[in-house]
């Protein structure tokens, strides 16, 4: 899949917190969440598909996600993703240490001459 | 990772890889639908669109690989960091890692071995197809009567009716055991065979390996003359040979026709899986066909059929008894002789060929949870105690936040490696007892030598082994996690294991140790002691330096009386003349062999008793010198005479039971007696002989009534078993006892060679192993409740150092510590002791069928093991007494 300039590449270890992110907005098939990160992500992040699925299975038996058979707005058969409260409350912990990460690494960069 | 979601990945990676594989594939071909959707859409066609989309996608079986990966691999790692630490620890504890693990290994050993030969002779499915159709409709005797046995044969018309006028049986064939004398095949030998009716192996539904089983033709008076080999008999006698179809045979001096061969290992009816009742061979050599006679009834006709039947698809035995009682009740209506005997008793073949091995297998199979229960409660003990010295560990780590499950998970890891290291040794044992029980076994048992381990076998221990490993794995665990983090940790974690409730729960499994090991010893003191009753009981005939076989003389041969006398006269004074003899003489039947020949008896000085009084005895043919023979003394009177001849008055000898039953405190010689169905003169009582045990040392022995065989015309005088006693071993005369044999008839065949102390000794091999097993069983009980003991009490002295040490340092006496620590470990025991008793005195009623000259409640028994247990429990006590004795008061109180 060729990557075009104005995508990135996410970081190690932020596509599950993604993941999360985009089921707790409402339950997805494995392909809607594709969609979603890209849509939430203004189409800045891309999600390699063949990565997407191992990710899934991970939560799932992790207990942060619970899967369900269901049928798709194109009237196929789908296995629907959402959050479990376990996978809530990891998703609020992870978002937290990446805001405090963020903003840490924003402040270093942000250091002027006379701040050190 | 929750419980739920480790099952499920557990079960979907370990059972249903195949299911995840199909949700994998319809996930993705899901997705590549989507994308091939969204792609047309941005305006590439169809085919185009497809194959960008599966190219994004990447390489497929990679994914999936990484997805199962995802899935499993989580739980598996952690399984086995945890089995490694789980290692780790029992390595670093080496004693109790050793006696958990050796505990462990006897029980699921002992239960493995056990469970094996139940499975063998009780549980696996019986070589016949639809074997569950086959059943044996066996006669009941008339209410109230009691001859001695539970079951009885059928007569001829009895089953011809039932053949006709049944509805629930597909096929119904009957059967008589019957021996052959093969001549003109190599050396004279006789066979064991069956008469067998037509219906007979279409019941059993077994086809034989060559040619075909009887038509009704063949299963006709005259044209009886055809016959079935067995596979043993076919290879040894006649080489295998394929064209033996259709050859003729030489049987008791009639030509037969072979027309089929049996697959090899078919042998039925074997002894051991027919009832007492009816006599059959160890193993059935050939089957030719029963023909009977399809006319009215004949005066004194005696057959003794035994019935076979295969039920009709979807018929059960409760169906097939009420057919029986219906076709019993027509019988009874129409018949003026026999009321009262048709009554039946529709019986499976899978409990008949069980048969009363059912019950010993049972009470072992009991003995043997007995000791499971022994050695489990012993390791939970063991590991109770261990979980409470490991209670800083747990505390630290739950400090640092692992959570309950995880330390529960940890510890269920820890004892399910403990319970697979005593399951892998105990399966090595069970392999080790099954070889043994195979060696010393008794014959008897049916079915035994095919005790192995098999999958189902194999299944039963890794279950057992889970089961003990999770069941007592599991109340240590939960107490561990349950604990109350503020309180260990204030307590530094250290020693709050002396909790009350814990040392409560120590406590009662030690007293619960003790009185089923207490059970199960006071069952294994009653068959003991049953088992040097039965040795010491008198047979009524001396089994030593006494050797018996079997002579048939062909009829042919010896068409009358004058004959058969005259060749057993001749074959005895052959006999007798040969060095080492000291007496030889020939009987129906010999004592313990199982056969008996109950009559109805008159007397000539009473009037004629009918129902339940009808005076009984065993009507037994002999020869002058059989008493000697066999070693039966004559307490008064005198024995047989040659002058006892057809000519001479009739006499008889009876035994004591009959004089004592009959003429309490009178002479009962020169009082006459005789059958009562036959129309023989009577005889004149003329000496009385020791009672003879005849079926089993455990019964009061039966009246008997002994007539001389010169005297009597019989039938079964042409099949009889001689008698020889001898100065020397008997067993160095195995070969000059044929010679002598055929020195008056060449072609005489000897058969069932055999010392009466080997007859004796058979009918003891079911307790003597019943009693081995027990006793096994018991020893082990002891060991286990031994360790437990010692275990429990050294740990509360390790408990009470410092309390000790106190004692000590203010004023003590070593002895009187001593006696502290015994005495808490005797009242223990004793409370053990105490609830064992009452279990045992309960538990050993329902063996009282296994016991003989000992009462279940026997005090001495008993009293006898509950000291035996005392003993033990204080020896155990003892070694952590002594040490408590030597604890230093300083030592202790610096410890805290």
């Amino acid at each position: 899949m060729t990557t075009p300039q104005s995508q990135a590449q996410i970081l190690p270890g932020t596509l599950d917190l993604l993941i999360l992110k985009a089921v707790s907005l409402g339950p997805l098939h494995g392909y809607g969440v594709l969609l979603r990160i890209e849509q939430i992500s203004r189409r800045a992040l891309l999600i390699e598909q063949g990565a997407l699925y191992p990710a899934l299975f991970r939560l799932v038996h992790q207990g942060l996600l619970r899967a369900n058979w269901g049928t798709s707005e194109n009237n196929r058969r789908a296995k629907f993703y959402e959050l479990t409260a376990a996978g809530r409350k990891r998703l609020r912990e992870e978002a937290d240490g990446w805001n405090r990460l963020v903003a840490a690494i924003a402040s270093a960069l942000g250091a002027q001459p006379e701040e050190v | 990772m929750n419980l739920l979601g480790v099952l499920r990945t557990f079960a979907a990676n370990v059972m249903h890889n195949s299911h995840i594989d199909d949700e994998m594939d319809e996930e993705l071909r899901s997705h590549l639908e989507n994308r091939t959707e969204d792609l047309e859409r941005s305006g590439l066609s169809h085919a185009e669109a497809a194959r960008r989309a599966r190219m994004e996608f990447g390489g497929y079986q990679k994914f999936k690989e990484e997805c199962r990966e995802a899935a499993s691999v989580h739980f598996f790692d952690t399984l086995l960091q945890d089995i490694r630490y789980g290692l780790r620890t029992l390595r670093k504890s080496p004693g109790f890692t050793a006696v958990a693990v050796l505990t462990l290994a006897l029980g699921i050993g002992a239960s493995t071995a056990v469970f094996s030969l139940v499975n063998a002779v009780l549980l696996k499915p019986l070589p016949f197809p639809h074997a569950e159709q086959i059943v044996f409709p066996w006669r009941l005797p008339r209410k109230g009567l009691n001859l001695g046995f539970d079951i009885y044969p059928w007569g001829r018309v009895d089953f011809l009716f039932f053949a006709q006028e049944t509805k629930t049986f597909e096929d119904l064939g009957a059967f008589l055991s019957g021996t052959f004398d093969l001549t003109g095949s190599g050396d004279p030998v006789q066979l064991n065979g069956l008469r067998a009716s037509a219906g007979f192996f279409p019941s059993l539904g077994v086809s034989p390996a060559l040619g075909r089983t009887f038509t009704d033709e063949e299963d006709r008076p005259g044209n009886e003359h055809v016959v079935i080999l067995s596979d043993a008999l076919w290879r040894e006698r006649f080489g295998g040979d394929q064209s033996i179809l259709g050859r003729a045979i030489e049987l008791n001096g009639a030509a037969y026709t072979v027309i089929g061969v049996m697959p090899p290992g078919f042998a039925f009816p074997r002894a051991n899986e027919m009832p007492d009742s009816f006599t059959f061979a160890p193993q059935v050599q050939l089957w030719v066909p029963l023909a009977l006679n399809r006319g009215p009834k004949i005066l004194n006709e005696s057959d003794e059929l035994a019935v076979i039947g295969r039920l009709k698809p979807g018929v059960t035995i409760s169906q097939a008894q009420a057919d029986m009682d219906v076709m019993g009740k027509r019988l009874e209506r129409d018949r003026k002789n026999g009321q009262g005997w048709f009554r039946s008793n529709v019986t499976p073949l899978a409990r008949q060929v069980a048969g009363d091995t059912r019950q010993p297998l049972l009470l072992i199979l009991a003995a043997v949870g007995v000791v499971v229960l022994i050695a489990c409660s012993n390791v939970a003990s063991l590991l109770l105690t261990r979980s409470l010295n490991r209670k800083r560990e747990m505390t630290v780590r739950a400090a640092l936040g692992a959570r309950a499950s995880r330390l529960i998970r940890q510890l269920l890891t820890e004892s399910v490696v403990l319970a697979g290291m005593g399951g892998v040794l105990g399966i090595l044992l069970a392999k080790l007892a099954i070889y043994f029980v195979k060696i010393f076994g008794p014959s008897s048992i049916p079915r035994l030598n095919e005790a192995s381990l098999d999958i189902r076998v194999f299944l039963f221990a890794l279950g057992v082994t889970l089961l003990t490993g999770i069941l007592f794995g599991l109340a240590p665990a939960l107490g561990a996690a349950r604990q109350n983090l503020v309180e260990s940790l204030k307590d530094g974690g250290r020693r709050s294991g002396s909790s009350r409730a814990s040392q409560n729960a120590r406590n009662s499994l030690l007293v619960s140790q003790i009185a089923l090991a207490l059970v199960l010893v006071i069952a294994t003191g009653l068959l003991t002691r049953t088992f040097y009753r039965l040795l010491k009981v008198d047979p009524g005939f001396q089994t030593e330096h006494a050797l018996t076989f079997q002579l048939t003389l062909p009829a042919s041969k010896y068409p009358d009386q004058a004959h058969i006398v005259s060749v057993y006269r001749q074959v005895l004074h052959h006999l007798q003349g040969l060095p080492g003899v000291e007496a030889a003489g020939v009987t129906e039947t010999v004592p313990m062999d199982g056969v008996t020949e109950s009559t109805a008896i008159r007397f000539s000085d009473r009037p004629r008793a009918n129902g339940p009084e009808t005076p009984m005895a065993n009507y037994t043919m002999v020869s002058p010198g059989y008493f000697a023979a066999a070693g039966t003394p004559i307490l008064r009177g005198r024995g047989f005479l040659e002058s006892d001849t057809a000519n001479s008055m009739p006499v008889s000898v009876i035994s004591e039971a009959l004089a004592r039953k009959y003429w309490p405190g009178q002479d009962p010689i020169g009082k006459r007696i005789a059958p009562r169905s036959l129309s023989f003169p009577e005889e004149t009582i003329v000496g009385i002989a020791a009672d003879v045990k005849r079926l089993s040392l455990r019964e009061s022995p039966p009246p008997e009534m002994y007539v001389p065989y010169t005297q009597k015309i019989w039938p079964s005088l042409l099949e009889m078993n001689v008698v020889v006693r001898t100065v020397q071993d008997p067993a160095s005369l195995t070969a000059s006892l044929p010679a002598a044999v055929h020195s008056v008839d060449p072609d005489l065949p000897i058969a069932n060679l055999r010392t009466l102390n080997s007859i004796v000794e058979d009918s003891m091999t079911v307790p003597r192993f019943a009693m081995l097993l027990l006793g096994a069983f018991g020893g082990l009980a002891l060991v286990l409740a031994a360790v437990g003991m010692y275990g429990v009490i050294s740990y509360n002295v390790t408990q009470r150092t410092q309390e000790i040490g106190i004692r000590m340092a203010l004023g003590a006496q070593r002895g009187s510590v001593f006696q502290m620590v015994l005495g808490q470990g005797a009242r223990l025991a004793a409370f053990g002791i105490a609830i064992g008793l009452a279990a045992a005195f309960a538990a050993t009623r329902l063996m009282r069928s296994f016991l003989y000259g000992v009462d279940s409640g026997d005090p001495l028994t008993f009293a006898a093991v509950a000291l035996l247990l005392a003993l033990v429990a204080l020896l155990a006590c003892y070694i952590p007494a002594r040490r408590a004795m030597r604890v230093d008061p300083m030592v202790a109180l610096r410890y805290e």
